[in-house]
């Protein structure tokens, strides 16, 4: 008999309530490690990037081809959600305010649309559309060692592969942000007007009385460092994937949620900073 | 010439290269094969610095490539094309537009790939059409990748040409045509040859001198015909494996 299968389970260490404690904190010190790892390949990464960025000359072209991939092939997305989410904001703002003015729906939906969701929705649907596609196409290159071929070629990965796309994606947020806002007011006040007793005007008034040079800012600046979190985080992860098809697969997966982890957390940082500068 | 002294490496604490010396020298056609997980992919890449080695040292033309830093590693890297395992062809790009990355930048820039005659010539020279020029890597057969990968490797005439695994993944025709192929580049261009391989006949066909990598160190080294008569049992035992039919019958 497999003298395993009769020791004793007491007699196992790592049941014992120190194999537990000594477990639990091995588990935790290599998610230190490997934290701390990525955070320092990301900062190398990081640093490579900026000075590329440095250098448009070099990566020019490439970044007018990931500017269409990135921001005109994602705008219809990203407009049917703005005018999905405008719409739902005025209902429900509108059912909910049964004891003041209607004009608070316009009010609503327009502090809505430009201090979260317009940016924020729209970064999550970049996330799932570019950012996968990104850590995807990257990850497949480092696997079937089109990384590699680049550097034995004499290119910069980052200058060739990772600007173009940070570059990319941070200009193109803006218009996307800027669209996003446009169609989310616009399918509020449709809904406003076709399902709430409120006119036209009762609309505007409570948009005009929300809205203010800095909110659009806000929103415009939300767009633009979104923009670079979900080009860099999908160029990262893309670039660190390894093990075939499957690894490939994993890679796409830790961009979309490393992004939207990320994206959230700039978005808790960036709101007491607006609140600032209001 | 390229000198490797030395060399080890650890991959998964494992010593995949552990104490290789090794001199090629211009002109020279050398194949380095051994089994499977010898290191022998490895090897190569710490010639063009994408591996850094953990002990020993590695010059190409006197400079060291552990040591360069970036403008160093890009000349020692303009001396050197590599032709990967997988033909490691951009998938959004032409066949034109990969051959002509093995031009420099400045290059790429001026001229376009599908009408600059130094790609048109790359790959007439391995025998492909300039209408494979407007192809993308998927249209493309295995064989027609491997030959575009050469002629990307080929285009900038650089000294040395390292071949990982030329003929893995092809037919036995393809794969003689890809080994005529680089013999007769090599009587064409004169570049120097690094091939790495565990096809014993391709081995023999290709190298001038051939060394036999195993265990991570260099077992046996010398040309075709020392090879032939060594009679170290690992040499004889990779040159004319046996099968062990009694292991399967039980």
């Amino acid at each position: 008999m497999n003298p395993r299968h009769t020791a004793k389970p007491q007699n196992d260490p790592t049941l014992s309530e120190e194999g537990l404690i000594a477990g639990w904190l091995g588990r935790l010190g290599r998610a230190v490690l490997v934290g701390s790892r990525h955070i320092g390949r990301a900062g190398i990464l990081a640093a490579a990037t900026f000075v590329s960025v440095l250098k448009p000359a070099e990566y020019r072209r490439e970044a007018f081809v990931q500017a269409k991939k990135i921001g005109i092939d994602s705008l219809p997305l990203v407009l049917l959600v703005a005018a999905l989410s405008g719409s739902i904001l005025a209902q429900q703002s509108g059912y909910q305010f049964t004891e003041i003015p209607l004009w608070v729906v316009g009010n609503t939906v327009a502090a809505g649309m430009l201090t979260e969701l317009a940016p924020l929705l729209s970064a999550i649907i970049m996330a799932g559309r570019v950012g996968s596609g990104i850590g995807a196409e990257l990850g497949t290159m480092k696997v079937t060692n089109q990384i590699d071929a680049l550097r034995t070629l004499g290119r910069d990965p980052v200058t060739e592969l990772v600007a173009p796309r940070v570059v990319a994606g941070a200009i193109m947020m803006l218009p996307i942000v800027i669209f996003a806002n446009i169609v989310g007011i616009w399918s509020g006040w449709l809904s406003a007007i076709a399902l709430l007793p409120m006119t036209t005007h009762e609309y505007v008034y409570g948009v005009q009385n929300y809205y203010h040079a800095a909110s659009l800012i806000f929103s415009l600046v939300k767009g633009f460092f979104f923009g670079i979190t979900i080009t860099f985080t999908a160029c990262y992860v893309g670039l660190q994937a390894e093990g075939g098809a499957a690894g490939v697969g994993r890679t796409a997966t830790n961009a979309v949620v490393s992004i939207i982890v990320l994206i959230m957390m700039l978005d808790v940082f960036l709101a007491p900073l607006y609140k600032a500068f209001q | 010439m390229i000198q490797i002294q030395g060399l080890r490496k650890v991959l998964n604490g494992k010593a995949v290269l552990d104490g290789v010396d090794l001199d090629i020298h211009e002109g020279m056609s050398l194949v380095i094969m051994g089994p499977s997980g010898t290191g022998k992919s490895v090897l190569l890449k710490h010639i063009v610095g994408l591996f850094d080695p953990d002990e020993g040292e590695i010059l190409v033309e006197g400079m060291s490539v552990p040591n360069a830093g970036g403008k160093q590693i890009k000349e020692i890297r303009s001396r050197i094309s590599y032709v990967f395992q997988n033909a490691a062809l951009f998938d959004s790009l032409t066949a034109g537009q990969n051959i002509q990355l093995g031009l420099s930048e400045e290059h790429c820039r001026r001229v376009p790939a599908h009408s600059d005659p130094l790609v048109e010539e790359a790959i007439s020279h391995v025998n492909l059409g300039p209408e494979v020029l407007r192809l993308l890597p998927a249209e493309l057969s295995g064989g027609m990748q491997k030959r575009v990968a050469i002629a990307r490797a080929i285009v900038g005439r650089q000294k040395y040409i390292l071949y990982d695994e030329p003929t893995t993944g092809l037919d036995p025709v393809n794969a003689n045509v890809i080994n005529r192929l680089i013999a007769r580049l090599q009587g064409e261009i004169g570049a120097t040859s690094v091939i790495v391989t565990h096809d014993v006949e391709s081995a023999f066909y290709l190298g001038d001198r051939i060394v036999l990598l195993a265990n991570g160190r260099v077992q046996a080294s010398g040309t075709p015909d020392e090879l032939r008569g060594s009679r170290d049992p690992i040499v004889q035992d990779f040159l004319h494996p046996k099968l062990d039919t009694e292991e399967f019958n039980g």
